[in-house]
């Protein structure tokens, strides 16, 4: 637990004369499930893109284990909101492919590897659907077994509920709380604060491109006197009890 | 009249394999040189790519029989001496690739680049990326066009009559010539185009059937 697995120092990201990253540190030790909140428009997702190596930096270094991240090189899983699977392929191809190409497993290894990770996030039985004949949760599960699978350091989670419809969130939001409690290293950028809250043993607030605050949930969620938090987050409760009032 | 008639199918007869040839040759030279050129165009930078540009535009703004008498006649003063039916290929294929790498293009850019993200963070190479989700994702969405340019490829391959290489056109109007039945012949040689255009319009609605099939199960 206590060695630092990401370190991010002095990220800065720019588009045109937009300022979106501000300079952000972040250390992230093994083990760890961090939750990114925020408003929109905050930076969370770029935040993410950024360590992930999509999207370029324009002051600043990412580490993992000590070593700059590449895109592509392992160290890194990153699971989309909009899913991103390959739409010709089947779950298990989904899965399997880069087993086979960038890892160069044979056939039948990669497979059987594919078919550990959908078991493991509750698709075993879909294994040859492709992603067309499957719910949008389904669709994320095959997602996160596809990042699983490759067995990266850290993985990322850009708002992964987002594009679900309401009573689908809740199968992806189970699968990765069981990793974060099996000790998956994550950066989880969502909007469903519950979970948040449930899952991540930091949970860091960003605005305009700065970290405004960082700390347990408890410090965030009850204890912050920080007044951007709190209107936040009293935005946030006064839609879910409306949604409930409603109901 | 009976006679031009069965002269022009004999004639024909003769030409067809030789239209039939340089055209499947064109068709699968420019697909592969267009797939190569769209897929430059879509990864590298406008700074690196611009002559190919260049040439993609030049290309699909002079006249294809511009094109061949530059390459047949023009050649041979660059040291490119080439026989009229090596000549007929060689510019059908560039004159196709032009349009094809547009085509292609499209596809690549049609591909979500959502997909393109995912396969980076697995780490696949942009080769791999290309062959194995790029390509199978835009196959659907390329092929009305792909087959509409082997048609007109087809048609193309009539103005390869004026470089004298013995396909079709070539064939039918040295009966005409000879007899002065153009009508008959004439007739004849659309006839000829006509079958084959359907020929390959029916080709590509089976092929774009069995890539849906693919896809879809």
């Amino acid at each position: 637990m206590s060695e630092t697995l990401l370190r991010v120092r002095g990220l800065q990201r720019s588009v045109g004369p937009v300022q979106i990253l501000r300079g952000i540190d972040l250390d992230v030790m093994a083990g760890e499930a961090i939750g990114v909140i925020g408003p929109s428009g905050s930076g969370k997702s770029s935040l993410l893109r950024c360590i992930a190596g999509l999207d370029p930096l324009n002051a600043g270094d990412v580490m993992v284990a000590g070593k700059p991240a590449i895109p592509g090189d392992g160290a890194i899983g990153m699971v989309f909101q909009q899913f991103n699977l390959w739409p010709h392929l089947s779950a298990r191809e989904n899965v399997a492919l880069a087993l086979r190409l960038v890892r160069r497993m044979s056939a039948r290894d990669a497979d059987a590897k594919a078919e550990a990770a959908l078991a493991r996030v509750g698709l075993a039985a879909l294994v040859a659907r492709k992603p067309g004949a499957l719910s949008g949760g389904q669709q994320q599960r095959v997602a996160i077994a596809r990042t699983l699978a490759m067995e990266p350091r850290v993985l990322l989670f850009d708002e992964p509920t987002a594009a679900l419809d309401p009573e689908l969130t809740t199968e992806v939001l189970d699968v990765i709380r069981d990793l974060a409690r099996a000790g998956t290293t994550m950066l989880v950028v969502s909007h469903e604060m519950g979970f948040v809250a449930s899952l991540a043993s930091r949970v860091v607030f960003l605005d305009h491109g700065l970290v405004v605050q960082a700390g347990s949930p408890a410090d965030i969620f009850s204890g912050t006197a920080e007044p951007r938090i709190r209107t936040f987050l009293q935005t946030y409760l006064s839609r879910v009890a409306w949604t409930q009032g409603g109901v | 009249m009976i006679q031009a008639l069965l002269d022009s199918v004999a004639a024909a007869a003769l030409g067809l394999p030789v239209t039939l040839a340089i055209w499947l040759a064109a068709v699968l030279a420019g697909m592969a040189l267009g797939f190569v050129v769209g897929g430059f165009r879509f990864f590298l930078p406008t700074a690196v790519v611009w002559p190919l540009v260049a040439v993609v535009e030049v290309v699909r703004g002079t006249p294809f029989l511009v094109q061949c008498f530059l390459l047949y006649f023009g050649g041979p003063f660059v040291g490119i001496d080439l026989s009229p039916t090596m000549a007929g290929f060689v510019a059908l294929s560039v004159y196709g690739a032009a349009y094809f790498s547009e085509v292609f293009r499209g596809g690549f850019l049609a591909v979500p680049r959502g997909q393109l993200e995912a396969a980076r963070m697995l780490g696949l190479t942009r080769p791999q990326t290309v062959m194995r989700i790029m390509l199978p994702a835009m196959a659907l969405g390329v092929l009305p066009s792909l087959a509409n340019l082997w048609v007109i490829l087809i048609k193309e391959t009539a103005v390869l009559s004026i470089i004298t290489v013995p396909e079709l056109t070539f064939r039918v109007q040295g009966v005409g010539s000879a007899t002065f039945a153009f009508a008959e012949t004439t007739l004849i040689l659309a006839i000829a185009y006509w079958g084959l255009t359907e020929l390959t319009a029916w080709a590509a609605r089976g092929t774009e059937r069995r890539i849906a099939r693919a896809l879809a199960a």
